[in-house]
């Protein structure tokens, strides 16, 4: 990765959570960059910790119970989790901001869905009320919706309607960086085909930089640059969209796209990823994969694994790489 | 199948623990709620043995102790006619324990069934039933028991039915709303697909899994209930003397209030115990009964 | 020819809701064969699982017919749907509402069996117990877990075990995996396609997944607000694909595939009311072909073999694939 204008540089970001005496490591040691106008992946099943990553870049961790107790995210220059609270809320909603996974519970009932786009505008803008309206009806109009609907309430609204408004919001004060958490799960497909056009085309039009966290590799496909695949709550394997897509290394990369009924393959069964994922209060020694993955040995579960660079910026945590390729290519 | 890694602590258990077993172990570590319990049983403990150990007979009058103040003697005192106030305190608990308990389980029995009809059938009878319901309710609760207890008679039968219709409605609207959530579950659509009866459906699948507010009401309501027999004694319905009963006692001693506070404030202050005995008993079974909440 | 396990046909549900009548299920025909998975597919509001639910009786019809390998099962008195329970059971979405809290893993799956007349000793029960955790692949030691201790594929598992409890030949397969997570999805579709072939089931498996119902089905229906738009062979449909609908459907799925990136049909406007519908073809306020033919009520027609599309156009909109 060159320095080419990186727009967000996270690094070795720690998220823990304490309960009843527990502790959870959501997130271990995460660092990754985001270069401007660029989109990127992040791959993981529910509980991998891809949700508190985000949350952690915007300070929006209910504290307590989380912990953040050491990481740097760097925009623009400024270290996110060190400046004061009312600088960063200068910054949410205007240069980052959020879509959240449910649209039914992400907007406020008693408040007309006009109202809500346009509070946002008015604390960021420094906008007369008016002009703050005016300005919501336009982002209205922007995602498809009738600019006449400023005054609906959002139980008036269809699921993916309602998603367009929670997007209208996020991109009101045409945000640097999106943070997009699983922004299509709860939607039917065509409307989920809907909405994922409208955030490419907003992207392009206002050059947004974003970070999508999704479970689904075609969403992936069609709208990430670089794809980082999250599991137990660290970086397993990190490329672009080419690298992973076509030379996934990591076993779990691998086991994911075995396991998910493919359109454009055929085969018998589905080859599923045997065992459950870790519980993170609790997580295995070494190789937090290992305990699933049909290649482990006894080195993965020595020592913590360190991501190796396999080439060209594609970045991988296994050590055992190479004894897996040759054992493939002898099975072949 | 491979099994999973970090679920080891799961559902190991090598004999059944039924859920009541989980909620009573869940109950015994709430020292409050223990402490209320404890005092409770030895309430009634005291009330059951009361011809036994009570001091003197509770109807045993005395000229000479009218009126008179706590003494090595007489703990609590004596009341307007001599009578030992410890005594009949002692006594005064079996009619005030048996009408709050009664009057209470009665509620709950008729509210239960009554819940569960119109909570699993729904439709006509769930209007109807609920409308009469309404109109019980609308009347307050106080009038209703002086009204039911006047038009019926005094003695305790007839205090225990004034006292517990009034609590049907709540009773049943609890297990109505409890209801209502349960049956939209897709176990109870199953159990009816592996040919359970409708009774089964609602005694096995059903009412366990709606009856927990209704059980946590019944335990506070116990001492509401008791508040108001108390009260229905105090203006002279219910419980008729020589018989004694803690509200007929306050009632007896209000005129004096000043003078002899004594005459008040025991009763007074047993009333206050059984209730807030039993209000802690009821938080801790609301807590133990709430699955979520860890051991 | 041997009956197909199950037939429909002209099947109606309909609710009464104060905004007027529902129509959840209308005028679906189809016929499944033993042995075989129908996927039926579609978005939400389509009554798949209305139509699922509808078969099995958990729902009353309102019009039309259903058969069980030949028989004729529209109305059933209570004997017989004690006969019928035992030959077509459901496997429910949600494994969190699907299991009672109360009971446990071995509460759930003997319940049925001690209902059943068919085991007389408890040992004959504990055996079947036995065979069924097996069969599924529930552990032992967790026969006396309570649903709250399980994650969401065990309690499927659990839930899969109630279904085959009396035999049954039919299952209705309600969203089974949807509720899973990713790398679970896997692990209990497997176990559907196994128990499948091990015990002769025949499937309805309802999904709004597609790439999940090439997967596991022979057959595939596509539903759009009540309705059949179009059923065929289910590797035919996603190469053949011949309503609009279906169309814009495949199009819409992201694909993996990043070296062929597609085109997508963009669909104008939202989904319009079940309730108190026009008549015609109900696709038609979304529809890019729309003509003044589809506002009269559609047939289905076989346009290839095996193959039916309800739609007045698709011979000509189809012409270069016929």
């Amino acid at each position: 990765m060159g320095n080419k204008d990186v727009l967000l540089s996270v690094k070795n970001l720690t998220v823990e959570y304490t309960s009843e005496g527990e502790v959870i490591h959501a997130v271990n040691n995460v660092s990754f960059e985001l270069e401007k106008g660029k989109t990127i992946g992040l791959v993981g099943e529910t509980g991998a910790g891809k949700t508190s990553i985000a949350r952690a870049i915007l300070r929006i961790l209910p504290e307590p119970p989380a912990r953040v107790p050491n990481g740097e995210v760097v925009f623009e220059g400024k270290d996110l989790l060190k400046i004061r609270e009312e600088d960063m809320q200068k910054i949410r909603g205007k240069e980052i901001s959020m879509i959240f996974q449910d649209p039914m519970t992400a907007l406020n009932p008693i408040m007309r869905v006009g109202e809500q786009i346009a509070e946002v505008i008015k604390l960021h803008e420094h906008c007369s009320k008016q002009e703050s309206i005016e300005k919501a009806k336009k982002m209205l109009e922007m995602v498809g919706i009738p600019g006449e609907r400023f005054y609906e309430y959002p139980h008036q609204f269809s699921g993916g309607m309602k998603q367009r408004v929670v997007i209208a919001m996020a991109l009101a004060c045409s945000p640097t960086l999106l943070l997009a958490d699983e922004p299509t799960t709860a939607l039917d497909v065509t409307i989920q085909a809907q909405v994922l056009d409208m955030i490419n085309d907003l992207k392009q039009k206002l050059n947004t930089s974003m970070i999508m966290i999704t479970h689904d590799l075609g969403i992936v496909a069609e709208v990430c640059d670089t794809v980082a695949v999250i599991y137990a709550g660290e970086i397993m394997e990190y490329g672009t969209k080419e690298q992973i897509f076509h030379n996934p290394q990591y076993p779990y990369t691998i086991g994911l796209f075995g396991s998910l009924p493919d359109l454009n393959s055929d085969v018998e069964r589905l080859s599923p990823i045997e065992g459950l994922p870790p519980n993170p209060a609790d997580l295995p020694r070494g190789c937090a994969f290992h305990p699933r993955c049909p290649y482990a040995t006894e080195e993965c579960q020595k020592e913590h694994i360190e991501l190796k660079d396999i080439g060209e910026g594609h970045l991988c945590r296994c050590c055992r790489l190479q004894e897996i390729a040759a054992q493939k290519a002898k099975e072949v | 199948m491979s099994t999973a890694v970090n679920d080891t602590h799961v559902g190991v258990r090598t004999r059944r623990q039924g859920q009541l077993g989980q909620v009573m172990h869940r109950l015994r570590k709430n020292k409050v709620a223990m402490l209320g319990l404890v005092i409770m049983l030895l309430l009634i403990a005291m009330a059951l043995l009361s011809p036994w150990i009570a001091p003197y007979n509770y109807a045993k009058t005395s000229k000479a102790d009218r009126y008179a103040s706590p003494s090595w003697q007489h703990l609590f005192g004596c009341d307007a006619m001599g009578r030992d106030i410890l005594s009949r305190i002692m006594y005064g608990a079996r009619a005030s324990l048996w009408l709050g308990l009664m009057s209470t389980l009665v509620a709950t029995v008729i509210g239960v069934l009554l819940g569960s009809l119109v909570g699993y059938y729904g439709g006509r009878v769930d209007n109807i039933v609920m409308r009469i319901l309404d109109i019980i309710q609308a009347i307050p609760g106080m009038l209703l028991s002086i009204a039911i207890s006047a038009a019926l008679g005094s003695g305790i039968g007839n205090t225990i039915l004034a006292l517990s219709i009034g609590g049907v409605p709540m009773t049943v609207r609890l297990l109505r709303g409890s209801i209502l959530t349960v049956r939209k579950q897709e176990y109870i659509e199953a159990a009816e697909k592996i040919n359970c009866s409708k009774w089964r459906v609602i005694t096995a699948h059903i009412l366990p899994n709606s009856i927990a507010p209704v059980i946590v009401s019944v335990t506070m309501g116990i001492g509401n209930t008791i508040l108001q027999a108390a009260s229905l004694s105090y203006i002279g319905l219910g419980v008729q003397p020589p018989t004694p009963e803690w509200g007929a006692m306050l009632s007896e001693g209000k005129s004096m209030i000043t003078k002899y506070p004594h005459l008040c404030i025991f009763p007074g202050l047993a009333i206050m115990l059984v209730v807030l005995c039993l209000n802690m008993l009821g938080d801790g079974l609301r807590d133990a009964m709430d699955p979520k909440l860890k051991n | 020819m041997a009956n197909p396990m199950i037939e429909v046909r002209h099947l109606k549900k309909y609710f009464n809701t104060p905004k007027g009548t529902l129509h959840a299920v209308d005028d679906i025909s189809f016929k499944i064969e033993k042995g075989r998975t129908m996927g039926v597919v579609g978005e939400s509001g389509c009554g798949k699982s209305t139509l699922g639910r509808t078969i099995i009786h958990l729902l009353e019809p309102t019009d039309g017919q259903i058969f069980l390998d030949g028989k004729d099962i529209t109305h059933v008195d209570k004997k017989q749907m004690h006969e019928i329970n035992e030959r077509m059971q459901i496997v429910f979405q949600d494994p969190y509402s699907s299991l009672n809290p109360r009971q446990t893993v071995e509460d759930v799956i003997r319940e049925p069996l001690k209902l059943s007349k068919r085991y007389k000793t408890r040992a004959e029960i504990d055996r079947k117990t036995d065979e069924l955790m097996q069969l599924v692949g529930i552990d032992e030691r967790l026969r006396h877990a309570y649903p709250h201790e399980l994650d969401g594929g065990r309690r499927q598992r659990v839930g899969i075990a109630r279904a085959l409890s009396l035999n049954p030949d039919f299952i209705v397969c309600d969203e089974p995996v949807s509720a899973l997570d990713v790398s679970i999805q896997a692990q209990v579709l497997n176990l559907l396609q196994d128990l499948q072939e091990k015990q002769g089931l025949t499937y309805m498996f309802v999904t709004h997944d597609l790439s999940v119902v090439r997967h596991i089905s022979d057959d595939i229906c596509v539903m759009y607000l009540g309705q059949l738009v179009e059923t065929s062979p289910a590797k035919e449909l996603f190469i053949k694909p011949l309503h609009p609908y279906t169309k814009a459907l495949l199009s819409a799925i992201p694909s993996t595939d990043i070296d062929h990136p597609h085109e997508r049909i963009k669909l104008q406007g939202e989904i319009t009311s079940p309730v108190d519908p026009k008549p015609g073809c109900r696709f038609a306020a979304r529809c890019p072909y729309a003509a003044e033919a589809c506002k009269q009520p559609q047939q289905l027609e076989e346009i290839l073999p095996n193959h039916y599309i309800s739609c007045c156009r698709a011979r000509e909109l189809n012409k270069d694939i016929l």
